[in-house]
Parts: C-alpha cells; sequence; structure tokens
C-alpha cells in the first residue's frame, strides 16, 4: 500500500447497522439507502458541464431539494448522478454514535461497483448487490447462494469521495467559507502586491542615488555636496538677479531716454537715464516703479535715477 | 479532530490572518518606504541641482568664452587684462551697437560680475568690466 493510498477502516452505513463507538476516524461507505441514483447519457465531456445540469435530472424525486448536493462521475458512456442530503446523512451518523470528528471520506457504494461482483453482507439480514450495473441493497435471504458473500474492507475504498465539511459543528457552510476566504485572499494579496511596489520604488531611488555616487566618486560625502551647492545656489541667484535687473532696465529705454550712467557690483546699482523732455522723464519714472524701483527719482535736466540693492 | 470539526472556521480565521498579515507588511513597506523615497528624491534632485551648477558655473570652457570679449571690438577700444581667472577689461569709444553687442555677451556667460559700469560721452561709450569665473 502506498503512503497516499487512503488506509482508513471502510465502514459500510445502513438503516439497520448497531451503535458504534469508533476510537478512530474511519471513512463511510452509503449504502443506496442514502442517496438517489441516476445514470444519463448525457453529451457532454466534463464532469462540472454534467454537475449543472445535476438538480433538474431529480425533478419531483427529492424531497428537499434545496438540502441536497449532487454528486456526478462518468461511469463507461454514461453519467453517474447521485443526490444526497448531507444533513441527513450527518444526523443519522450521529445517532450511531459517529461524531462528525471521527469522520475521514463519504464514499456511495454505487462508486465500487466494480467492488460488488460478490454480495457483501452488511450485519444479519442486509447484503449489497450488483443488478444491471447498480449496487442495490437486498435482504440476505433473497440471495441464491447465502455462502458466497463477503464483508466490507478498504479494499472496497473509491478513489474520491465526499466530506462532512465540518456539518455538525460549523457555524458557516463550505461554499460561504471558501467565499469569505477568497475575497480575503484577494484582498491580501492586493495588499502584498501594494507593499512590494512600495518596497521596490524605495529601491529604484536608492539605485539612482548609487548610480550617481558611482559616476560621481568626488562628491561621495553628502557633506561635501551640501557645502559645493550651498556656494553655487547663493551665487547662481545672485548672478540671475544682476542680469534679471539689466534686461529689466534695458527694457525701459524707449524714444526719448538715453542711458547716461550704470554703475553695478556686487551690492548693487545705480542707473542715470538722460530724457528729451519732461513728459518722457514722468513716463519713465511710472514705468520704472511699475517695474519694481521704489528709489527712483527726477532730477534736475530731466534725469531719471534710479539706485537699488541687489 | 478540531480541526476537521471546525475546518470551515478555520479556513477563514486562516484568510483573516493572511488578510492581517498582508495589512502589516504593506503599512510597514509604505512607511518606511516613504520616508526614505522622500529623503532619497530629495538627495537625488539636490545632487541633480549640484551637477547643473557645477556644469555651469565651474565650466572649463569659460575661459574661452570670456576671452572672445576682447575680439568683440576693434583692438583700439580695448584695454584687456586678465589674470587667471579673473578679468578687468575697459572698452572706450563704443557706438550703441557695440554696446549692446557686449552687454549682450557678458549677460549669457556664466561669470560672477564683479563691476559693470556704462558711461555715455555723447553718443559714445565707455564700458569698465570686472568679472570672475
Amino acid at each position: 500500500m502506498s503512503f497516499w493510498e487512503n488506509s482508513k477502516t471502510l465502514l459500510p452505513v445502513y438503516k439497520n447497522m448497531a451503535q458504534q463507538t469508533l476510537a478512530e476516524t474511519v471513512n463511510i461507505m452509503l449504502t443506496p439507502q442514502f442517496y438517489i441514483l441516476k445514470k444519463v447519457t448525457l453529451p457532454v465531456q466534463y464532469a462540472f458541464q454534467a454537475k449543472k445540469v445535476a438538480a433538474s435530472m431529480f425533478d419531483g424525486l427529492l424531497e428537499h431539494p434545496q438540502n441536497s448536493d449532487y454528486l456526478v462521475y462518468k461511469e463507461n458512456d454514461d453519467w453517474v448522478f447521485i443526490a444526497y442530503d448531507l444533513k441527513e446523512i450527518s444526523h443519522f451518523l450521529s445517532t450511531k454514535g459517529i461524531s462528525a470528528d471521527k469522520v475521514g471520506k463519504i464514499f456511495f457504494a454505487q462508486q465500487a461497483l466494480s467492488s460488488f461482483s460478490t454480495p457483501v453482507r452488511l450485519g444479519s439480514k442486509d447484503a449489497l448487490v450488483s443488478m444491471d450495473d447498480t449496487v442495490v441493497l437486498v435482504p440476505q435471504s433473497a440471495l441464491e447462494d447465502n455462502s458466497k458473500t463477503v464483508l466490507m474492507d478498504e479494499g472496497f475504498t473509491p478513489k474520491n469521495g465526499i466530506s462532512l465539511h465540518g456539518a455538525f459543528n460549523s457555524f458557516i457552510s463550505q461554499k460561504q467559507a471558501l467565499g469569505i476566504a477568497a475575497l480575503f485572499t484577494l484582498f491580501a494579496f492586493a495588499f502584498f502586491a501594494e507593499g512590494w511596489r512600495y518596497s521596490q520604488s524605495s529601491q529604484n531611488t536608492k539605485a539612482e542615488i548609487t548610480a550617481l555616487l558611482e559616476e560621481y566618486p568626488t562628491l561621495q560625502s553628502a557633506y561635501t555636496r551640501q557645502s559645493i551647492a550651498a556656494k553655487y545656489r547663493n551665487i547662481d541667484k545672485n548672478e540671475r538677479k544682476k542680469r534679471d535687473t539689466v534686461k529689466t532696465l534695458a527694457g525701459m529705454i524707449f524714444k526719448g531716454v538715453k542711458v547716461d550712467t550704470f554703475k553695478m557690483n556686487e551690492k548693487g546699482f545705480a542707473v542715470r537715464f538722460k530724457c528729451t523732455d519732461a513728459k518722457v522723464a514722468k513716463h519713465l519714472r511710472e514705468l520704472a516703479k511699475k517695474e519694481g524701483f521704489p528709489s527712483v527719482k527726477t532730477l534736475t535736466g530731466n534725469i531719471v535715477s534710479i539706485e537699488e540693492k541687489l | 479532530m478540531m480541526f476537521k470539526r471546525y475546518q470551515n472556521e478555520l479556513i477563514v480565521a486562516f484568510s483573516v490572518l493572511l488578510l492581517i498579515l498582508a495589512l502589516a507588511y504593506r503599512s510597514a513597506a509604505f512607511s518606511s518606504s516613504a520616508e526614505s523615497i522622500s529623503m532619497g528624491k530629495q538627495e537625488v534632485s539636490e545632487f541633480k541641482e549640484l551637477l547643473v551648477f557645477k556644469k555651469r558655473w565651474l565650466d572649463k570652457k569659460t575661459s574661452k568664452r570670456v576671452a572672445k570679449l576682447e575680439k568683440l571690438v576693434p583692438a583700439s577700444k580695448v584695454t584687456w587684462k586678465k589674470k587667471g581667472k579673473k578679468l578687468t577689461a575697459r572698452y572706450k569709444d563704443l557706438t550703441p551697437k557695440e554696446l549692446n553687442k557686449l552687454i549682450t555677451s557678458i549677460l549669457n556667460m556664466a561669470v560672477q560680475i564683479q563691476v559693470l559700469e556704462i558711461s555715455n560721452h555723447n553718443g559714445s561709450y565707455t564700458v569698465e568690466f570686472k568679472c570672475k569665473w
């Protein structure tokens, strides 16, 4: 027996079964008393397609269709539909002393059809036999040769079964649990992705700094960089101011205005414009005020003077 | 067998745990990287600003450009004194056109203007110019 094979005891479950006292988890084999079977030839390829029409297969046959679940699988050319009520099964198991935590997998006798070549005894009265490719429950008295019977063992265990999903004690169904878990997991992945993006952008900035430092090794020291930047920021600011001032003053020259003298040094500037008449001088003075030179004044001889600090 | 009994609740609990971990990771990544990104961006920006300053104010071609100021007007009008990275120049008898050309060239040059004096004498201009770079 391989490690992966299901090695749990297979317990047949039927209505007349005796009360059970279980020490270990067992697998359950349900007799036809707990399910309704239908075999249909359908033009579908996959089980999920067949499962979509499962409910309609049992129209009018089920007492509580809203409580029913369906197992669908292919058997030769036919699709086998098994309808079962998990709550009812759970309830029955509990009445026989089989608690949900002692149940491994649940199988249906029909799934082990090939194993029923010989009738299987269930207790002292019933037996499971295969008739027309369907596993049915019959009284042992109906068997032709009562001595040719076997007992169910682990060899009957089919490959796939269903679970109780904690049907006894769960506050939420498995569907709800999976739905909520899927939603939360989706959000979790979104948050992980967002966090990863944040860390990456931080890495990108670090990589950019490293690349700059490698390209300019003389500027490795932050102190050196700050000191150089402060020095040239100041120079840049002052020189821009000087050039802007000269450009502004040049823009104030119009017909009738000539530069008489202009002096500029590190601290400030002084300019004298010679105007042709008082009207021009007045206009120039207004223009100078508008340009932000409040020190403007008119001197004798229609000279307009401006003296400002830089 | 408690796991089987409460497996649905455990599935939800596990997903909630995953969500909490993801939130914590995002929050930690955000707070640590927000600060480092902001500091890093500032550092990069300052570095780039410094490189711009260096390119403008420590340009090795500035000396050649300054030298062109001597040839801008006829040699007879220029008194030229250049020592290292300092220049003292005096221009006289400049026409308004020559004056404009000279001033435009000076303003477009990355030098520190120490003195710039212009005076008008009967329609011709005299310029005193001192700079360093």
